[in-house]
């Protein structure tokens, strides 16, 4: 089963960290990837840019709103993600907690939704699969 | 560039659902996925299970601190995303515009750092890893 591990930190801390401490956690993070690509787990990972540059878009009666921001402002922000395949909650939890940010910030774990188990095959996911 | 795309709408408005009502939203779903296959944009796409599933993880001295729940709780919850590859923010912001969530909930619209641009060679699990 897939699980997405969301990850979030204070953004404030990455602008005031030098060049080479930075170098360093990126690495950590390169590592960790690296780790879960050979233990057959790795999926996908991101890191997001940050807060100030989102925008959230609603759509009513035909109208379209976009504000500045991200949807909820909060005390530690949403700064990148990890796409896991673990064999339970406790193998994603064992995953969450080799994340740098568990030291400084959060991370949240949720379990996927597999569509196609539950007779809802996703097309596009077949035509990626398929090209 | 890369943007995620965080869709942000009210759970319970799924588990209130009909079968056929679930079904039809899935297949909008669905279409919009392969619209933006077929142009060439979709990274990924997934749905989470509801945040009743999340788990919060945080390492404190060495600890594991387990919470139940999301990290925040919010009047419309996290229950997808897309990561999809644009020209630039208008271009994502139509993506958006387009996708089902905008019509009943919020759609949050974030770039994707690109690390090997800013001098930072990406992982080799990042490379390796199957879309």
């Amino acid at each position: 089963m897939r699980f997405l591990l969301t990850v979030y930190d204070d953004e404030r801390r990455w602008a005031s960290v030098d060049e080479q401490s930075m170098k360093a956690e990126i690495e950590a993070y390169w590592a960790l990837d690296n780790e879960a690509a050979a233990a057959g787990v790795f999926v996908d990972s991101g890191g997001l840019h940050p807060t100030e540059t989102a925008r959230t878009l609603r759509i009513r009666d035909g109208e379209e709103s976009v504000t500045d921001g991200p949807f909820a402002e909060t005390k530690e922000q949403l700064g990148g993600y990890y796409l896991l395949e673990c064999e339970s909650m406790d193998e994603a939890l064992r995953w969450a907690a080799k994340i740098p940010a568990a030291r400084t910030g959060s991370v949240e774990v949720r379990q996927l939704m597999d569509y196609e188990a539950a007779g809802f095959p996703n097309p596009a996911e077949e035509a990626a699969r398929s090209a | 560039m890369k943007y995620m795309l965080l869709l942000f709408g009210d759970e319970n408005a799924w588990a209130d659902m009909s079968e056929e009502e679930t079904a039809a939203e899935l297949a909008a779903y669905g279409s919009y996925g392969e619209e933006a296959t077929n142009a060439g944009v979709f990274v990924s796409g997934e749905g989470l299970q509801p945040t009743a599933t999340a788990t919060t993880m945080r390492i404190v001295g060495g600890e594991r601190v387990l919470t139940d729940g999301p990290f925040a709780e919010t009047k419309e919850q996290l229950g997808g995303f897309y990561v999809l590859d644009c020209k630039d923010l208008d271009d994502a912001l139509s993506w958006a515009e387009r996708c089902p969530a905008s019509g009943n909930g919020a759609i949050e619209i974030r770039p994707v750092i690109d690390y090997e641009a800013m001098g930072f060679a990406e992982s080799a699990g990042s490379e390796e890893a199957p879309r």
